[in-house]
């Protein structure tokens, strides 16, 4: 990853629930990628049906999915989904919204990825 | 503050990675307890093994339908925890910031509401090392009960004893 390049988990928050134990971290890290994925997928084609009862409810979980690899940029991003979500309105704005979610999950699970060696 | 006896501890989340994250903290955080955790996707599994195990503490998730559409909802297993057990120590987890979920958890037993937020195991290792603290307040001052009783006991039996001998033999006096 170039310098330039902000990276989007923050791994110490991790390692605190741990206690720093590798065997832990690399199964967190592996039900992460796993989970994620299958949320994004679900996510998606809740978008490609305009089922905004779904988008809510996955919206509201990955905040919590999230927050165990410290991505904080998603905080927002989920918040606005969830809102908008609840109110069934602007889905050509939580199509905006989801291109940024999976963009920012991609690059997350790029880093765990690499990470995970440590472990 | 060490708890001798075992506690069980629930977790009913949806959320599989927040699940595993938690009973992480909780086992490393408490450590040196006697403690055991187990979670649950759903009310249903956890009321399965509810009856077997009585945990002292249930942490429980408010939405608990993402996974499973008929998955019943926290408020509903509150009640059916509460129903099996008044005396399990139940803390309400979401991410809705909602005095109104707050205030419906209290309504039906929930000890305590905590908002999932940055800080949000911190305020759950909180919430439980208070519960440990009550758990064992509570142990404790049954001990003493105990004992204050065998002593009051103690003290009208011989009080009795001294009585009767006045009575039947007062030459002894």
């Amino acid at each position: 990853m170039s310098k330039s390049e902000e990276s989007v988990c923050d791994f110490k928050y991790l390692k605190d629930l741990v206690n720093g134990k590798s065997d832990l971290i690399a199964n967190l890290m592996d039900v992460f990628i796993n989970q994620v994925s299958d949320e994004l997928q679900c996510i998606n084609e809740a978008i490609i049906n305009t089922d905004y009862k779904t988008i809510t409810r996955y919206a509201h979980t990955m905040k919590s999915s999230v927050s165990i690899m410290g991505i904080s940029k998603l905080s927002p991003v989920l918040n606005k989904m969830e809102k908008l979500g609840k109110i069934e309105t602007d889905i050509e704005k939580i199509k905006q919204l989801n291109l940024e979610l999976n963009d920012i999950c991609t690059k997350a699970i790029i880093e765990i990825e690499k990470e995970k060696h440590n472990y | 503050m060490k708890t001798k006896k075992q506690i069980n501890i629930f977790i009913v989340e949806d959320n599989k990675i927040f699940a595993l994250a938690l009973k992480s903290d909780i086992e490393t955080s408490f450590a040196d307890f006697h403690v055991k955790v187990r979670t649950f996707e759903t009310g249903e599994d956890c009321m399965d093994k509810f009856k077997e195990v009585k945990p002292q503490i249930v942490l429980l998730d408010y939405h608990l339908n993402t996974q499973k559409l008929n998955a019943a909802d926290g408020v509903k297993v509150l009640d059916w925890i509460k129903k099996e057990n008044n005396e399990t120590y139940v803390v309400m987890l979401t991410r809705d910031d909602n005095i109104d979920i707050a205030l419906q958890s209290f309504k039906h037993g929930a000890s305590d509401y905590i908002v999932k937020s940055d800080t949000q195991f911190r305020k759950i290792i909180f919430s439980i090392f208070n519960i440990f603290k009550i758990i064992t307040s509570k142990s404790e001052a049954k001990r003493y009960k105990k004992i204050v009783i065998g002593i009051c006991l103690s003290i009208a039996a011989i009080v009795g004893f001294v009585l009767a001998i006045q009575i039947f033999a007062p030459s002894v006096f």
